[in-house]
């Protein structure tokens, strides 16, 4: 019997697909785009780094919450919090766990670092000029969510420095002019009168959440704005 | 004429091809592994198998024949025995919280309390001389042995030795580590 082709596998399964979906029309329809010349330059890749990072970000948040506990609540014998010591068990014990948690810590960094150089290209080609300036701000919200994500995410593995840089973060938010309205920035974002168990359940259930719903649905937006208006032309 | 060259079984275009794909699959497990390996339980930081001392209310010498006394793994740190044999529902290396400690026709064994049907906890029947489960209505022998179905296979034994004190004994478990 000859040996088939892995080519004959393929078209067998997507047949196999497409007769009880059109997978293959909406794929052709999604990714079979032409590429326009001026657009084959190194600095058009950058939104799409940004998004791998997100991917990267999401995927080893998902898999940090297989152990994270967010719980800051003092034990009742003494001793670290659950929140903290889920972490130095992520880090210290897991297998792999130091691998998983150094991705998301350093995806991130390079997640702000890279969408700030892709919002310059995009400044600096001139993207932002009309039609596309309600994706520019589709962009700059996105910005703003990963800012507040990296706040969020800040807090989670219940440190010394997580503690006191959070309340830091919350006294300048809760600075905001009028006094009522800072006090009242200060008292939601904390969940009570101190930076405690209920600062950390918010922060995490933001983080993990809503923020990452957002930036999704943001995205999609995003993407849905540069597939209708096109790659722009430099100016 | 000469005769007409027999196909080839493998064409080059189709081994490059299989390459190829052999390659991808590579890059995919590559990938997935180190995700897999995330997934695969880490023991606890200070998890540790050995002898757990258990203090009785009586010593073993004087347990009266026909009974069976009641022990708990303890809690602080939080512990559990480990099963030296079984069937059915329970396995050697399966743990037990608690376990019962029988004299039986001069002999002293300890039995986990998990019934060998569907490991609900079995307890003390005095007058019968048995250990009823209260799930499903199975009854076991002193000896550990199936007295009244739907179990099917004995108790399991947990392996022990006498403590340093008269009322103590040490039996196989494991401190749980968390």
């Amino acid at each position: 019997m000859a040996i088939p082709h892995p080519r004959d596998i393929q078209v067998a399964v997507v047949d196999w697909l497409d007769e009880r979906y059109p997978f293959t029309k909406a794929v052709d329809e999604a990714l079979y785009q032409r590429v326009p010349n001026y657009a084959n330059a190194f600095y058009y890749c950058f939104g799409g780094m940004v998004f791998i990072l997100i991917v990267f970000q999401l995927l080893t948040g998902v898999l940090l919450s297989f152990y994270y506990v967010p719980d800051a609540s003092s034990p009742s014998g003494g001793g670290a919090a659950p929140a903290y010591n889920s972490v130095n068990f992520i880090q210290n014990t897991v297998y792999l766990g130091w691998l998983i948690r150094g991705v998301h810590f350093w995806s991130a960094n390079l997640l702000i670092i890279m969408v700030l150089i892709h919002m310059a290209r995009v400044y600096w080609t001139g993207s932002y000029r009309a039609p596309r300036e309600l994706n520019w701000m589709v962009g700059v919200l996105m910005l703003l969510i990963i800012l507040v994500l990296s706040l969020t995410g800040y807090l989670l593995p219940w440190d010394t420095k997580a503690y006191f840089a959070t309340e830091v973060t919350i006294k300048i938010a809760g600075s905001a002019p009028p006094q009522q309205l800072g006090m009242f920035i200060k008292e939601v974002l904390q969940g009570g009168p101190v930076v405690g168990p209920a600062t950390l359940q918010r922060f995490f259930t933001l983080h993990v959440f809503v923020l990452p719903a957002l930036i999704v649905l943001l995205m999609y937006v995003h993407f849905r704005f540069i597939r209708a208006h096109g790659i722009s032309e430099p100016l | 004429m000469a005769e007409a060259a027999a196909p080839r079984r493998v064409t080059r275009r189709t081994f490059l091809a299989w390459w190829m794909a052999a390659l991808l699959t590579a890059t995919v497990v590559t990938g997935l592994a180190p995700i897999l390996v995330y997934f695969w339980p880490a023991p606890p930081k200070g998890q540790k198998k050995g002898l757990i001392t258990i203090s009785m209310e009586k010593s073993i010498d004087q347990l009266e024949e026909g009974t069976a006394a009641p022990i708990l793994a303890p809690t602080t740190p939080n512990s559990a025995f480990i099963m030296a044999d079984g069937g059915g529902d329970n396995a050697p290396g399966d743990l037990a919280f608690g376990a019962f400690v029988i004299k039986n026709q001069g002999k002293v064994e300890v039995f986990a309390q998990n019934c060998s049907h569907l490991g609900c906890s079995v307890a003390f029947n005095k007058d019968a001389k048995t250990l009823d489960c209260p799930c499903h209505g199975s009854r076991f022998n002193l000896d550990g042995s199936v007295h009244h179905g739907p179990a099917s296979v004995p108790l399991s034994h947990l392996t022990w030795k006498q403590g340093d004190k008269p009322n103590e004994i040490q039996v196989d478990g494991i401190i749980l580590g968390f």
